[in-house]
């Protein structure tokens, strides 16, 4: 959420809201803001939640309490009795499944929601976007007749047709292969932007959130639990139950034994004192305090002999327990006097270095490579 | 010509059976195949053999009952599929959607005339609707008599009718999967515009197939036609209650109408095989 005034200048394209929502067991709490041309995305487990805030975004539930605005227009309100339909919402919604209609061409997909704009604005709108989408050639075919990616792009290119002011996103991409997903995040990311249209994903995937949001929330269990820049919510996340559910590899229970304030950094050591200490990013703890400390596996370096002349804080000799693939590459574990490291490198690092079960090896990370988790 | 199309036809089924016979190494299969197609074909084979036997097979139709029960059974059938649709289709949506242990019952009694006895049918029917039945006093009262009327016919059709459109209607509009209908309101589509232009041209397959088993009902309905509204030439003796009226003064008669009627049943075949046809590939 970005706070400064000048990046809220078309404040009548900013959609925002909160909603509290029960049925059963179930309860869900969230609330959210986005501006113009930006991705929220809502990080989390199935079950937590993160659909159903979308649906109740596009007014397909009625949540008991809350209040939504979707650009200059509320269209759900509690207090007054609010109910704006979802066909009067203005919203695209794009789910799991692309749902293509199976009686339509790709062609009459896209124009389906156009059915308010005259016979030649619909023609011009359709051949814009099958030119956007590359669906050219399959206008005249049926869903069932073209390729998984086809028909993402054709349910892409109908939920944008009709300008809506707020693309809701639900797991888009989860059926296709991983070139196709990345291909058509970043497709689908740009149009976004050009045509200044804010945005919500719902995924579990982090490389999705982490290349397509401006900013993340967390939800666990029908609550948000942590919202904030994608990087820094993903890449270390600072709260150990978001650290589990992003799976951070390494997260290493440890005694604060030193706070040296002049370098920014503090020293922690495991407290049978087993391994080498760990040199860590200065926190609010003091000397003798229990912490946690998280370390991404890619940001472990390998070495095979002692790095001197390094400015990296941390240098763990170790020997390999363990060498397993982790597409795209490998997860190696380094025993390091009883902590285990898992770092992950690139099939060809692993060739050039010919490394095997039982090698002596080096770890290498900067001290801000490590993060102080919280439980 | 008659003795040539028989050879065609034996000769086909023969090389057919053999075929399976030895292919599959299942000949049970291929002899109870051989004796219930038999069974199905040898009585339809000998009505036609039959009328064909005579100059003009259809030349008794031009008898005056004939030619009236032709026309009423057109009328009632007609104003019988026009009523259903309009009451029906509603109905079978509701069922469709509605999760409510009530629907569930109204669901399963919604099929029983399919398996009560016609003539069953036709008691119930006069036992509501007749002078002596429940609300005959409140009709006699409005100045109407239902039995041995025209539209008694109408009625006896819909009630044993109208369960097979409202079936087949019902699981076409279940077949929709939900997300279909929200992503069109998603799209701006109000939910009466989204049921004309994605529901009803999903489940129009389902829905016809309905209104060709329905009407096939209404076409050959005879005992609850017989006990609600009588046997009155013009008024209420359709085809079928024609056919049996016949078969005590004019076999011709009784052949020519039988077999206006196999012609109507294989329009209603050939109809079904072509609705039923995969019209579009499912999108996975």
């Amino acid at each position: 959420m970005t706070n400064q005034p000048d990046t809220r200048q078309d404040t009548s394209r900013l959609s925002s809201g909160w909603i509290s929502y029960r049925v059963g067991q179930f309860s869900l709490a969230a609330q959210w803001e986005v501006e113009a041309g930006q991705l929220l995305t809502l990080f989390g487990p199935s079950g937590a939640g993160k659909t159903t805030l979308l649906r109740a975004i596009a007014g397909l539930v009625r949540p008991q309490e809350g209040s939504i605005r979707i650009g200059d227009r509320m269209v759900f309100d509690s207090a007054s009795g609010l109910f704006v339909p979802p066909h009067r919402r203005r919203v695209g919604f794009l789910t799991q499944g692309h749902h293509l209609f199976p009686h339509l061409t790709v062609a009459g997909n896209i124009a389906y929601g156009l059915a308010r704009a005259t016979p030649d604005g619909r023609r011009v709108r359709v051949a814009e976007l099958v030119e956007m989408f590359q669906l050219n050639g399959l206008e005249h075919r049926r869903p069932g007749e073209i390729s998984g990616g086809q028909q993402q792009r054709a349910a892409l290119a109908r939920a944008l047709a009709p300008s809506p002011e707020l693309m809701l996103l639900d797991e888009p991409f989860s059926s296709l292969d991983i070139e196709l997903r990345r291909t058509l995040r970043s497709e689908l990311r740009e149009k976004l932007r050009d045509a200044a249209i804010p945005a919500i994903l719902v995924t579990h995937d982090i490389e999705e959130a982490i290349s397509m949001a401006d900013q993340v929330q967390i939800i666990d269990n029908g609550q948000v639990s942590a919202a904030g820049n994608p990087l820094q919510m993903l890449g270390q996340p600072g709260q150990g139950r978001v650290a589990r559910l992003v799976g951070v590899e390494n997260l290493i229970p440890m005694v604060v034994t030193s706070v040296q304030p002049q370098d920014g950094t503090m020293v922690c050591a495991r407290q049978d004192g087993g391994s080498p200490p760990l040199e860590v990013p200065l926190s609010d703890v003091v000397q003798g305090d229990q912490v946690t400390v998280g370390i991404r596996a890619s940001d472990i370096i390998l070495a095979d002999s002692e790095p001197r002349g390094s400015s990296a804080r941390n240098r763990l000799p170790g020997v390999v327990s363990d060498v397993r693939l982790r597409p795209p590459g490998y997860q190696v574990t380094l025993d390091c006097g009883g902590l285990d490291l898992s770092c992950h490198i690139t099939g060809t690092s692993l060739n050039e270095m010919g490394i095997r079960s039982g090698d002596s090896l080096w770890a290498v990370f900067k001290a801000s490579s490590c993060f102080l988790v919280r439980d | 010509m008659y003795s040539r199309a028989r050879a065609i036809l034996l000769k086909h089924f023969l090389s057919r059976n053999q075929s399976d016979a030895w292919g599959n190494g299942v000949p049970i299969g291929a002899i109870s195949s051989a004796i219930y197609v038999l069974f199905i074909c040898l009585p339809i084979l000998a009505l036609l053999v039959k009328a064909f036997q005579q100059d003009n097979p259809l030349g008794a139709l031009v008898s005056q009952p004939a030619l009236l029960a032709l026309r009423l059974s057109l009328v009632t059938s007609a104003v019988t599929i026009i009523v259903v649709l309009l009451v029906g289709t509603p109905f079978a949506l509701f069922l469709a959607r509605s999760r409510s242990p009530i629907t569930r019952v109204v669901d399963q009694l919604v099929e029983l005339p399919i398996i009560l006895p016609p003539v069953v049918a036709g008691v119930a029917m006069l036992l509501a609707f007749g002078r002596q039945g429940i609300l005959g006093p409140a009709l006699a009262g409005l100045g109407i008599s239902l039995p041995f009327t025209t539209a008694a016919v109408i009625f006896a059709q819909i009630f044993v009718a109208a369960p097979f459109y409202v079936r087949s209607a019902k699981l076409g509009f279940q077949a929709i999967p939900r997300a279909y209908e929200e992503n069109s309101l998603t799209l701006g589509l109000s939910p009466w515009q989204t049921f004309r232009r994605l529901t009803l041209p999903l489940a129009a397959p389902a829905m016809l197939t309905g209104v060709a088993l329905a009407w096939a009902r209404a076409l050959s309905e005879f005992g609850a036609t017989i006990m609600f509204a009588g046997n009155l030439t013009g008024k209420t003796q359709t085809m079928p209650l024609a056919i049996m009226a016949a078969m005590e003064t004019s076999l011709d008669t009784a052949i020519a109408l039988s077999l206006m009627l196999l012609a109507l049943a294989l329009v209603v075949l050939v109809a079904l095989a072509i609705i039923t046809r995969d019209r579009w590939q499912a999108a996975p």
